[in-house]
């Protein structure tokens, strides 16, 4: 009886999948990713603009409505970090959009994912299903995403051309911290070396 | 001189002691290492310590036994953030690796001698191992979980504690064939454990 146990106890701790350890740091799951058109000759470029403010995408401007920007000081901080990239990179920051090869748009938005689950037991006992037993479990978490594109535009585009994207994405942490913001810009730009036209 | 001693007698015990009973089979419980190599040790380089087998063994013959395994190892490593590549495209971040073995087989193990407690074998298993092998990045997690076809050679020995227990201790190799998801998934396995007989 008691091997029966044993083996039966055995069979259903390891049909279970296991997964020993995860994230213990907001920064472990900051992720950034960049694309870019090959076709797209930088080294013949040099010249770029970017706007004043960081929008924020809400979803929801009306037409005629100012967008929201990102406040200050982060919205500096963002900036003055790609602005110094891009120096880095051998580009020259000119004010007029119109002269420049380049314009480097960046935007933010957040997102927010609420979750809950009150079915936990119906395998259980169907009688224990739903709201009647155990109370609803809800939770939440909110991610921000940085984007910065590298548009082209001018006279041999019919219409304004992507030709970088960088995202970077992370869980908030509700510290008004800009550190991983600037760290991941870094990081975007570090992994894009065909940027580099010195 | 007197650890000398000591394995002199130990050795004298085990390898002259005379089997308690003719085997007529066993349950095992067995705690399992895994080693990974090929696609496997590249995925997961860390070993897995976290693992475990069920046997079960009918003989056939005094020196055949032929029964079923049930297998489970936990692969598991974090990558430092890295870089990922793939054409224009490249993703920066923490990846968190975790892979799941659970190998099911029809063993067959030939005793090459019966008449002393101790008891080396050889053997071979064959039938089927799920894999799970889950890519966590951020907020996303990559899952793939194949079914392959799987063979397993082994060695091990069987000391014969008294007339219902005996320690086993093997080696092993588990292979998994290729499959439409994954390359052939391979690992050395070191197991230890009780055998209580039928």
């Amino acid at each position: 009886m008691k091997k029966k146990i044993i083996f039966y106890l055995g069979i259903i701790i390891m049909l279970g999948a296991c997964y020993p350890q995860g994230p213990e740091y907001y920064e472990d799951l900051d992720l950034v990713y960049t694309n870019y058109d090959d076709q797209y000759d930088f080294m013949s470029k040099g010249t770029y603009a970017i706007p004043d403010n960081i929008v924020k995408v809400t979803g929801d401007l009306a037409e005629g409505e100012d967008p929201e920007f990102v406040k200050e000081p982060f919205n500096t901080q963002m900036l003055q970090k790609m602005e110094s990239n891009m120096t880095a990179l051998g580009w020259t920051k000119t004010d007029d959009p119109a002269n420049a090869d380049l314009v480097l748009f960046p935007a933010v938005w957040t997102n927010t994912t609420v979750y809950y689950w009150y079915d936990y037991w119906c395998w259980y006992y169907p009688y224990y299903c739903g709201w009647g037993w155990g109370y609803p479990s809800v939770s939440s978490y909110t991610t921000g995403t940085l984007v910065m594109t590298l548009v082209a535009d001018g006279d041999d585009y019919v219409e304004p051309t992507r030709t970088w994207t960088a995202a970077a994405n992370g869980l908030l942490s509700g510290a008004y911290n800009a550190s991983r913001v600037t760290k991941a810009i870094d990081q975007a730009f570090e992994q894009s070396p065909y940027l580099d036209i010195k | 001189m007197k650890k000398l001693i000591a394995i002199a007698v130990f050795t004298l015990v085990v390898f002259t002691q005379s089997a308690y009973s003719q085997q007529s089979g066993y349950w095992s419980f067995q705690y399992a290492m895994g080693f990974g190599t090929g696609d496997l040790g590249a995925y997961v380089s860390a070993p897995s310590f976290r693992g475990g087998l069920i046997e079960y063994r009918k003989a056939i013959k005094d020196n055949l036994l032929v029964g079923v395994d049930f297998g489970w190892n936990v692969f598991y490593e974090k990558k430092d953030s890295d870089t990922y590549t793939s054409g224009t495209e490249a993703l920066s971040g923490v990846q968190y690796r975790t892979q799941n073995a659970l190998p099911m087989l029809v063993s067959a193990e030939y005793f090459l001698s019966t008449d002393n407690a101790l008891k080396p074998y050889v053997g071979l298993g064959i039938g089927t191992m799920y894999l799970e092998r889950s890519t966590d990045m951020g907020q996303w997690r990559l899952e793939e979980n194949p079914w392959s076809f799987a063979v397993k050679p082994e060695l091990g020995l069987l000391y014969e504690m008294s007339f219902s227990t005996s320690f086993k201790l093997a080696a092993k190799y588990y292979n998994g064939f290729k499959t439409g998801q994954l390359e052939n998934q391979g690992y050395f396995s070191i197991s230890a454990g009780f055998t209580f007989h039928l």
